[in-house]
This record gives structure tokens, C-alpha cells and sequence, in this order.
């Protein structure tokens, strides 16, 4: 499915077209129940944050804007900003579940994920752990620089331009 | 356009702006289309990134999300998202306008959330990492008051057994006000030193106790005295203790010698 179809299962959504959600839950389950999946490590919780994505996504259908991103990096948002939020939960709680192995897979599924594993493979890996602890730890820039005892200057240039080199080499989304 | 805000596009984007920086950019967000689709840009590639680990959720999850969903009302359709030419609707235009805010703040509020939860969690992480080192530090109190009390036990045990002996050692020319008294068990071979009135050992040396059985000293550790010029040492239980005819204690290079080479500032005969 294209990104415009994607769109146009929003604006179905926005109206109150609940099949929508189904058809829309079936374009990216798989998408946000991997990114939760490979923060949080632990399938129960992984599917939590993807259930309530997708409720937020249909309450809030009506309020997205195409011109602001994509419905795909829109539906990645919330789903991290989820499963990070209870990671931070599951920190005050004193559990420590990001020993476990990880679970899921990283192997690239389609030729898209396959372009996303060959761009990151093609960053230094300093800028893949910059990188990997903001995407998947949330940790801030100051965070990060403590974390790799790095000055904070050196850490915002290697994950700017680690962003940069990613965005020339994935290219416009497909559609 | 502001360079510096364009380069805060891809850390905004990741959710790794923090202080004054995200205040800055986000201020900076509403009003500047530039900047708006700067962001998108970075967010698409951050979208992009969750492609990487696409795993098909258990077949359960679907119903159950969709029936989560259903609990809650329809959306209110927001003519906002259709785009029309302003001319002919002006007020559509407007309503695009209020919808894109809607959204932008849609997104701000999700930041939002996550800064918060990121202050949160490092409270949370800070406390943690306090309570885990006062526990260290409460096991290794712990360990030390069990030590001590093993230590003044086993010298109790000492002391009253039938078969202990006492020695005493006087303090000899380096150490005139020294006084020391040994007990010891010549059947266990166990033995403490406890000594008195010794200045500190000279930087870098310490003192160090010998059992001398009529060969060569055998060496039975070293100490350093407390601040009232005592100490209490524990000694090795070597074979020399069940013969011993003289206790001793020279000053030595720290971490002690093999045979004593300082001068001796206590000794005792048996």
C-alpha cells in the first residue's frame, strides 16, 4: 500500500470509518509491535503499547495533518513515545527487563528494511550508539554525552550527522 | 532561517533536544513552514528506522485493539484535513490552519510527554542508584561489625580455653613506652597480638609480628596501630606457635618481609 492510501485510510478514519482502523491496524501492526517490541523487550508489554497506539490514532485521526509527516512516522511517534514511557515505568518500579535477550528480530524483512539496515550499516559506529540511545533508550543529547563520556558538542554533531547521511541515503518514502 | 534551529531538526526529531534547545525549537515550530518540513524530513527517516524490527503482533491483538477502540467515540470528522483552496472557502483555509496547529500541538504534546517521562525516569534512575549504594555500603558495614564480632568471639574462646598461654613483650630502644601481651593456644595454634603504646609506623613501613621457634623468625603479619597507639593482630596459625620461645615485632617496609631486616621494638620469651 502507498503512503497516499495510507492517507486516505486517515481521512476514512477521521470521519469515523471504524474498518479503517482494522485496514490501517493491518498496514502497521507489525511495524509499531517490532519498535515496541525492541525497546521494551518483552512481548506482553510490546503489545500494550501497540494496542494503545492504535486507539490514540483513532481518536486523534482527525487531527492529522499529511503535511507534517507521514501516517507511518506519525503511528512510530506515538508507538515509541509509549514504549518508552513505560520503559520509565518499569525503571521506577525497579525492574530491569533490558538484561533480557532481545526479542523479535532485526533481520530486514522487505527491500525497505533492507535500505534501512545498508544505511545504518553505513554510519561509523559512534554514530550508530548515539544514535541507538536516543532512538531506543530515549536518552537526551546531554544524557547521551554523560552516558559516553563525550562532550555534549561532539555528540549533537555525530547524531545530526548520522541523521543527515540517513536521510540522503533512504530518500524520499516510498509511495 | 535560523541555521541554528535548522540544525536542531534531527535531534528534535529523535527526541534528543533537551534544555534550552527544545524550548527554543519549539517555540520556533508553529511559525516557520521551513523548519516544519525540515522536521518532517527527520521524522520520516526516524519512522523508517522502526522497519528494521517489523514483527506481526500475536493474531489475538487485533480484535482486542479494535474492540479497545470501539469503546471510545467516532473521531469528529475535521473538514481541516481536506484540502481547498482558500479563495473559494476561506474558511476551510482557516479551519487548515487550526487543524495543522491542532496537530503541531498534537506532536508537542507527545514531546511533551516524553520530557517529562525522560525527567521522571531520571529522578527514578538517581534514586535508584542511591538506594543501591547505601544497601552496598549498609552489606559492607554489615560484613565488617560480623568480622569484628567473629574477631573478638573467637579471641573470648581464646583467652578462656584451659590450654591458652599469655606472653608478654616489652617495648625494647625504638619504643621505650611499647608494652604487648600475646595469647596463644599451642594445641590450635591460634594467637593475638595485642599492643600498646607504639607511635605510628614511619611513612611507608609498618609493623610486622614474629614467631621465633628456635629457627629462623617466621613472620606472623603485619598492622599499623590506631590513633591511641593501639592494636589488636590476629595471628597465622603456623606450626613454629605449638614451639614458640619468643614473640617479636620489628619495623618493616610496608606489605612486610620474609624475614625481619628493621629494628625490633618488642619482644617477649615464652
Amino acid at each position: 500500500m502507498s503512503e497516499s492510501q495510507a492517507h486516505a485510510l486517515l481521512r476514512r478514519l477521521a470521519a469515523g470509518d471504524q474498518k479503517a482502523l482494522g485496514e490501517f491496524y493491518d498496514l502497521y501492526a507489525g511495524l509499531a509491535n517490532g519498535l515496541a517490541l525492541r525497546i521494551l523487550r518483552d512481548t506482553a508489554d510490546a503489545e500494550d503499547v501497540v494496542q494503545e497506539a492504535f486507539v490514540q490514532v483513532w481518536r486523534q485521526a482527525a487531527r492529522y495533518d499529511p503535511r507534517r509527516g507521514s501516517p507511518q512516522a506519525w503511528l512510530c511517534t506515538i508507538a515509541r513515545t509509549r514504549a518508552l514511557d513505560r520503559l520509565r515505568r518499569r525503571v521506577s518500579r525497579r525492574e530491569d527487563a533490558t538484561d533480557a535477550p532481545p526479542v523479535g528480530t532485526d533481520t530486514p524483512q522487505t527491500e525497505e528494511a533492507m535500505t534501512v539496515r545498508k544505511a545504518l550499516d553505513g554510519l561509523s559506529a559512534d554514530q550508530r550508539r548515539a544514535l541507538e540511545l536516543a532512538y531506543y533508550e530515549g536518552l537526551t543529547q546531554t544524557e547521551i554525552a554523560r552516558e559516553l563520556g563525550e562532550p555534549l558538542g561532539t555528540i549533537k554533531t555525530r547524531i545530526r550527522t548520522a541523521m543527515i547521511r540517513l536521510r540522503e541515503a533512504l530518500g524520499p518514502e516510498a509511495s | 532561517m535560523d541555521e541554528r534551529l535548522m540544525e536542531m531538526a534531527p535531534l528534535y526529531a529523535l527526541g534528543a533536544l533537551d534544555g534550552d534547545e527544545l524550548g527554543d525549537f519549539a517555540r520556533s515550530l508553529p511559525a516557520s513552514p521551513e523548519l516544519q518540513a525540515e522536521l518532517a524530513g527527520f521524522e520520516a527517516v526516524v519512522g523508517r528506522l522502526a522497519l528494521l524490527h517489523a514483527t506481526a503482533p500475536s493474531q489475538r491483538l487485533r480484535p482486542r485493539t479494535l474492540g479497545a477502540a470501539g469503546f471510545f467515540p467516532a473521531p469528529t470528522p475535521a473538514p481541516a484535513v481536506r484540502r481547498e483552496p482558500a479563495s473559494r472557502a476561506p474558511w476551510l483555509a482557516w479551519a487548515a490552519v487550526l487543524a495543522a496547529v491542532a496537530f503541531g500541538a498534537l506532536f508537542a504534546w507527545e514531546r511533551a510527554r516524553l520530557v517529562d517521562a525522560r525527567r521522571q525516569a531520571a529522578e527514578l534512575k538517581q534514586e535508584r542508584d542511591t538506594l543501591a549504594a547505601e544497601i552496598t555500603q549498609a552489606r559492607l558495614q554489615l560484613a565488617a561489625v560480623q568480622e569484628q564480632l567473629g574477631r573478638e568471639v573467637a579471641f573470648r574462646e581464646l583467652v578462656a580455653h584451659r590450654e591458652s598461654k599469655q606472653a608478654l613483650l616489652a617495648g625494647l630502644a625504638p619504643a621505650p613506652a611499647a608494652v604487648a601481651r600475646v595469647v596463644w593456644n599451642p594445641g590450635t595454634r591460634e594467637a593475638v597480638l595485642l599492643a600498646a603504646g607504639l607511635a605510628p609506623a614511619p611513612e611507608g613501613k609498618v609493623y610486622e609480628a614474629w614467631v621465633i621457634a628456635g629457627g629462623a623468625p617466621v613472620p606472623a603479619g603485619t598492622f599499623q596501630v590506631d590513633a591511641d597507639g593501639k592494636a589488636v593482630l590476629r595471628l597465622p596459625t603456623v606450626e613454629e606457635t605449638r614451639s614458640v620461645k619468643t614473640f617479636a615485632v620489628t619495623i618493616e617496609p610496608a606489605g612486610g618481609t620474609a624475614a625481619p631486616t628493621g629494628p625490633m621494638v618488642l619482644a617477649g620469651a615464652v
